[in-house]
């Protein structure tokens, strides 16, 4: 079976699984951290994308048909390796059992308020299960074919919501504001660092990224940036950001109050559905991703039996990770997106720098 | 769930054993990642309103 993937349906895996986090967590925690000019915050955000688009781009091509792990060996030797690789599988794990959480809590807030976390998150153990064991590719074909009509449906809903926008909740922004506004841009950068999936599937691109496939990854982190900055806007314009502050998910109650040209009403349970499919998405994912660190901690001859223990401990700690909307809100802003920082930036971007340096030096084994 | 956990390691572990069995390391990994589950679900079954990671956080923080 071919197991390669293509750069196009890593860059469309990333864009869908950054879903969910603009439309549910990014504008209420930039209107939480820099009130009425958080939406500038998504432009900020570049300034650290572009370093880490530029890192993960010369990993991947000093070291074709490497993943992270063997171009670490490479870098920093196998011990450092290791102890990194560890690092990530902690990280990883909490923020599986977060995304299970988080899940389970946007359906109750949405759609059904009296039905248990423990239903939903079965239920979705399930559909991960049969994606994964029909193979890590299948998540990202269908994260490819799913989200073109996601796009369509998002530029829809900026269309509806364009003549309910206010622009006095948008202006004015002054100076004084800028300084707020660069602080919460790490909580677009959160998301925004989810490009890195590529350097843990980097072993199954092909050996050679034309220049094409380049610009896709370069595309794709822009169409991040230009998704986080609509969302933003259109949230702040319509809800306000004193009202999208203190609500979970703001974006839902945006889409509450517009509709198709007064035909078609009640948007936003499709917004819960794409917030849903970004969940399955991402979930299938940091699971493929997680028990891909296992393997390389451990040295395993394959992954696929990891599936079933995984599941069991990532379901229980999802409970004790956090058991309410509130400390999950705690969590993810005050520990999820700081430590987001370090395993999506810092980590990639000081190996890129190691890289930078022994390039010439480095003996390749192909 | 704990019980429909158990069948499904079980049927895991039945369904892989030519690979589980092949290197030990494999064998030591899903045990030990088994038992993990397994102690965090009878930990939820004894004690279910145990204080969660982010409220302990929180405490610790203030």
């Amino acid at each position: 079976m071919n197991n390669q993937l293509t750069v196009r349906q890593v860059v469309y895996t990333y864009l869908f699984i950054s879903i969910s986090p603009v439309l549910r967590q990014i504008p209420s925690a930039l209107a939480m951290d820099a009130g009425k000019s958080g939406y500038l915050s998504p432009v900020w955000s570049v300034l650290l994308l572009i370093p880490l688009v530029y890192a993960i781009l010369l990993l991947i091509r000093s070291f074709p048909g490497l993943n992270l792990y063997e171009v670490m060996v490479q870098l920093g030797g196998r011990v450092l390796a290791k102890l990194v690789i560890f690092l990530y599988m902690l990280w990883t794990l909490l923020l599986l059992s977060a995304k299970l959480n988080i899940y389970a809590l946007t359906l109750q807030f949405t759609l059904m308020p009296k039905t248990g976390n423990g239903l939903f998150m079965q239920v979705m153990l399930i559909l991960v299960f049969y994606a994964l064991y029909k193979g890590g590719k299948a998540v990202f074909r269908f994260s490819e074919l799913s989200l073109g009509p996601v796009f369509l449906v998002i530029a829809i809903f900026c269309v509806c919501a364009l003549a309910k926008v206010r622009t006095d909740y948008l202006l004015p922004v002054t100076v004084l504001n800028l300084a707020d506004t660069i602080t919460a841009s790490r909580h677009v950068l959160a998301a925004g660092g989810n490009i890195i999936t590529a350097l843990f599937f980097a072993d199954r691109l092909e050996i050679y990224l034309s220049g094409r496939q380049v610009k896709k990854l370069w595309t794709g982190a822009a169409s991040f940036i230009i998704l986080s900055l609509i969302v933003t806007i259109l949230t702040f314009g319509i809800t306000g950001a004193s009202l999208a502050a203190k609500l979970p998910f703001p974006f839902y109650i945006t889409v509450k109050s517009i509709s198709f040209f007064n035909i078609f009403e009640r948007f936003e349970v499709i917004v819960t559905l794409i917030c849903m499919l970004s969940d399955y998405a991402a979930i299938c994912v940091m699971f493929l991703v997680l028990s891909r660190l296992i393997r390389w901690l451990f040295a395993l001859s394959q992954e696929r039996f990891l599936f079933v223990p995984l599941a069991v401990v990532v379901y229980y700690l999802s409970f004790f990770t956090s058991s309410t909307q509130f400390e999950h809100d705690f969590l993810y802003r005050n520990v999820i997106v700081n430590l987001n920082m370090v395993f999506q930036y810092f980590l990639p971007m000081f190996f890129g720098f190691i890289c930078l340096f022994k390039r010439k030096n480095i003996r390749k084994p192909y | 769930m704990m019980i429909v956990f158990a069948v499904l390691l079980i049927a895991s572990f039945i369904r892989n054993k030519e690979t589980l069995f092949s290197k030990k390391r494999n064998m030591a990994v899903f045990v030990m990642l088994s038992a993990i589950g397994i102690a965090l679900g009878i930990v939820d079954m004894i004690r279910p309103y145990i204080p969660s990671i982010a409220y302990a956080i929180e405490k610790y923080f203030k």
